[in-house]
């Protein structure tokens, strides 16, 4: 997909002209979105390689309804949009599997820490928990954590991509919290 | 601990577990490739199958029930190869009014809403 390939006829040719500039603008949106729905599809698939074909799959789905998102956002940022097409995807992954989603966390490494031995022993075995009783959790309260730590998106990006209100989706991720801090409390 | 610090090293430990997945770095150019053969695919077949049309076949083609070929086609490339596909006819037919104004005419009839 290369923008300046259509450009040089675009001058006489509107709809060239348009092509180019969709292409442009998907283009920027997936470079500034890759890693997003790349950790998103990570963390609902559990193994780098189905999260790749996750992503490519969520870009490829994108690129076809591109220009009718655009125009029906009204300026508004895409990434919520990006990240519904990869939820809806890592459903039917999971779907067509036969799959439990809960078993997806269980295969996450935590990530390696900076910190002294024993504080990386200690500090692994606690992510171990969090991350088991993340598994835990009902789907809509983990996807919603996934999305705010390992994505940083506010409560109405959240509230768009899993199609609440923002109101809904602030309550849903108090009681995440509250129900982890419980079930760690009780560790 | 209060419950207000609590739950803030809850969401530390959170930010901490989930922490951003970096994709590695063949994935962006594999997706660029897949995109641009859609594209392209979606064009050259749309393109070289019209080219190909006989005058008969071109008045055939006003009849919506022959529109499968090219709503397969386009479904391939969507608005964004459809738009591809105009860009290509229109170059290629340039002394054939009538032939771009039926591309024209098939890629508003097959572009997805």
């Amino acid at each position: 997909m290369d923008p300046e390939e259509d450009r040089g006829g675009s001058g006489e040719d509107p709809s060239g002209a348009r092509k180019a500039e969709l292409d442009r603008a998907f283009e920027e949106l997936y470079r500034a979105h890759l890693r997003d729905v790349y950790s998103y599809a990570y963390y609902r698939v559990g193994n780098h390689h189905d999260a790749e074909d996750l992503t490519e799959q969520a870009f490829l789905q994108a690129y076809r309804h591109f220009d009718r998102a655009r125009r029906e956002s009204d300026g508004r940022p895409l990434r919520p949009w990006l990240i519904r097409i990869a939820h809806n995807l890592a459903s039917n992954y999971h779907r067509d599997r036969s799959r439990r989603p809960e078993a997806a966390l269980e295969a996450v490494e935590p990530p390696s820490h900076p910190h002294g031995t024993e504080r990386v022993v200690e500090g692994r075995e606690e992510l171990r928990l969090l991350i088991a009783k993340l598994d835990d959790l009902p789907e809509d309260r983990r996807d919603a954590l996934i999305m705010r730590f390992a994505l940083g998106m506010s409560n109405r990006e959240i509230a768009r991509a899993i199609g609440r209100s923002d109101g809904a989706t602030k309550v849903l991720i108090h009681r995440a919290i509250r129900q982890l801090e419980e079930e760690m409390g009780d560790e | 601990m209060s419950e207000d610090a609590r739950a803030l090293d809850l969401e530390a430990l959170l930010a901490d577990a989930l922490r951003p997945i970096e994709p590695p770095e063949s994935l962006a150019s594999r997706l660029e490739t897949t995109l641009a053969s859609i594209t392209e695919q979606a064009a050259a077949e749309l393109s070289s199958w019209a080219e190909e049309l006989s005058e008969t076949e071109l008045s055939a083609l006003r009849d919506p029930r022959n529109w499968v070929r090219p709503v397969v086609a386009a479904a391939a490339g969507t608005a964004a190869g459809g738009a591809l596909l105009v860009v290509q006819m229109r170059r290629r037919r340039q002394e054939s009014g009538r032939a771009r104004r039926l591309a024209d005419e098939l890629i508003r009839a097959v572009r997805p809403s």
